[in-house]
């Protein structure tokens, strides 16, 4: 991934592990082609303020200017400007906060306009920069080498701007995995009771409902709670039932394993339930024992050390929040994701009350809706390329600006919307066809809404429409990675022929004229 | 001193080995941001911190390794 960074400074170091050119300082009168660009300008440390002010003022028009000489279909990363140094000679002056805040307006104006212009909000890394002792500026260095922050701070901002880049990739970790004594209440509900446990608005029991309003919002975010806790279950039950101040009951989490086993397989139960990889869990737990046993045995799922006091649970959700959680922005289908992996336990237990399996899902009453790409799912589209591990054939990644660029070659993407008498499932499937040679990009589902034909009936449905088309051949392509053997025979099973594989790859091909698949009446199928 | 000094560069320069010789006008990847980061290695390696004359100065293996010893 090539990066070109427009900037006023010298800030190479901090780029270090990124493939980057870089322009010359205030130089924006070349555009060289790029994967990606950065435009990262720094408030001028200046001693007149209104020199300083004017100057920021121009970053603005030069980033304008810029910008629209950029490819639309690629991602520009704008950082935020902060005020790192400014001299205020008289206190009611305001001459360099407002040309900074003018520019940070103006910057957050265009990426609303423009989906590739991506916010990187710099401010974030300052405000970390309180924790560690490192100067932001050394001013030996920005006078010997126009440095306009401390070099030293590289490797943390490596870290940081990897971070950010994954936010704006929508890429974060699923699922919270939580322990309940002395990490969701204080005490130990099988030794203090239900009475003797802390949760209230007193110190240490403020500290642990702020820890439990926290999870909430995480909840609204999308994320999926759990619990994993060494307990005895009717008691954490009538405890979720009969306290007053719990925040996180049962209705907010999407499953729990509160018994006496042992931790490391309850969290794979929980990660199997729920049809998620255990490289999408974070684990939470105050007990140092149990973490270095999930460290140890789970070293995928990321086990991070808790407060060692409740006071500190501030510290601790925000590094949870940048760490795990953060993302660019959130979709419709990620706030309701608790709802729907709840709506799939229920489906579960309907589903034991049928003999036969037809039945069950006509029970269901499944409306499938298959949409193509419009400025309104584009998001989702792309997320669902990004996030989507198990049932992917290909598992090719696409940013949005990847997908205009597909259509824009003439391929047919359909989105798959599905909905039943539970709920609705939302955009969980996307089909790529691309043209230039007629094949199968991309065929995906979320897991959770498997089971149930549709993936079949998915594919069987877009096939006629292009056998309707005209199209004579198709060919297809699985490709493996660690997550995704369960779809490793799927293309067979749909009539395609095995052209000829390797270890990682099987190629196919499908003669569209030999296929004439009944499309069940189970499913009701629509198109807009 | 001088193995730990070539150690550094090894890293900052991205080089198999350092000549005893090595300057800034004999080595290509010795360039001025390099010179940079090779100073702000150094300062960390050896828990110093350099005045903007002397790092003027450290165009060499010799000429770091002088002024590292006047400064310990």
């Amino acid at each position: 991934m090539k990066y070109f960074i427009f900037r006023n400074y010298t800030i190479e170091p901090f780029f270090k592990d990124f493939e980057a050119e870089f322009s010359g300082y205030e130089d924006i009168s070349v555009v060289p082609d790029a994967d990606r660009y950065v435009w990262w300008y720094f408030a001028p440390y200046k001693i007149n303020n209104q020199t300083a002010a004017g100057e920021i003022e121009n970053y603005g028009n030069l980033l304008e200017f810029t910008f629209c000489k950029i490819d639309a279909n690629k991602l520009v990363f704008v950082f935020t400007m902060q005020p790192i140094f400014c001299l205020n000679y008289q206190t009611k002056e305001n001459t360099v906060n407002g040309a900074i805040i003018n520019y940070n307006q103006k910057i957050r104006k265009l990426s609303e306009k423009y989906k590739n212009l991506k916010i990187v909000d710099f401010a974030e890394f300052v405000k970390m920069q309180g924790t560690v002792s490192l100067p932001l500026i050394d001013w030996k260095f920005y006078f010997f080498s126009q440095m306009p922050l401390n070099p030293k701070l590289a490797n943390d901002f490596s870290h940081w701007f990897a971070r950010q880049i994954e936010t704006i990739e929508l890429k974060r970790k699923k699922c919270i995995v939580l322990d309940l004594d002395n990490t969701l209440w204080g005490g130990i509900l099988g030794e203090d009771g239900a009475e003797g446990i802390k949760i209230d608005e007193t110190y240490p029991g403020n500290c642990f409902l702020f820890f439990q309003e926290y999870l909430l919002e995480l909840v609204k975010n999308g994320i999926i709670l759990t619990v994993c806790s060494k307990n005895n279950e009717q008691d954490v039950i009538d405890l979720w039932n009969d306290h007053p101040n719990l925040k996180i009951r049962k209705e907010q989490l999407a499953a729990w394993r509160i018994n006496w086993n042992n931790k490391v397989e309850n969290i794979r139960e929980i990660a199997a339930e729920l049809n998620i990889g255990l490289d999408s869990l974070v684990f939470v737990d105050d007990n140092p024992t149990e973490r270095e046993l999930v460290r140890q045995l789970l070293p995928q799922v990321e086990t991070p050390d808790f407060p060692e006091k409740p006071y500190l649970f501030p510290e601790f959700v925000k590094m949870l929040t940048d760490r795990y959680f953060s993302i660019y922005e959130i979709t419709k289908e990620d706030r309701e994701k608790t709802q729907q992996y709840k709506e799939n336990t229920e489906r579960k237990q309907f589903e034991s009350k049928f003999t036969n399996f037809d039945d069950y899902l006509r029970s269901l009453e499944i409306e499938l809706t298959i949409e193509n790409l419009s400025e309104m799912n584009i998001a989702r589209f792309a997320q669902m390329t990004q996030k989507t591990n198990q049932f992917n054939l290909a598992t090719k990644r696409y940013t949005e600006s990847d997908l205009r660029d597909l259509d824009d070659n003439g391929a047919q993407i359909f989105g798959l919307r599905v909905k039943d008498r539970f709920g609705d499932n939302g955009l969980t499937g996307l089909l790529i066809i691309t043209n230039y040679e007629t094949a199968i990009d991309t065929f995906l589902l979320s897991c959770r809404i498997l089971g149930k034909g549709i993936e079949n009936v998915f594919l069987q449905y877009v096939l006629m429409r292009l056998k309707e088309q005209g199209m004579k051949t198709i060919s297809a392509k699985y490709i493996k990675t660690l997550k995704n053997c369960q779809v490793e025979n799927f293309y067979e099973q749909n009539g395609f022929i095995l052209n000829n594989y390797t270890e990682e790859i099987k190629n196919y091909l499908l003669s569209l004229r030999d296929i004439n698949y009944t499309i069940s009446d189970i499913y009701k199928i629509t198109e807009i | 001193m001088k193995e730990k000094i070539k150690e550094v560069m090894l890293r900052v320069f991205q080089l198999d080995e350092i000549p005893d010789n090595i300057s800034q006008s004999n080595c290509t990847k010795w360039d001025s941001m390099n010179h940079l980061n090779l100073i702000v290695e150094l300062e960390e390696e050896f828990d110093v911190s350099f005045e903007p004359e002397d790092i003027a100065e450290m165009k060499s293996l010799d000429l770091v390794e002088n002024k590292l010893k006047s400064i310990h």
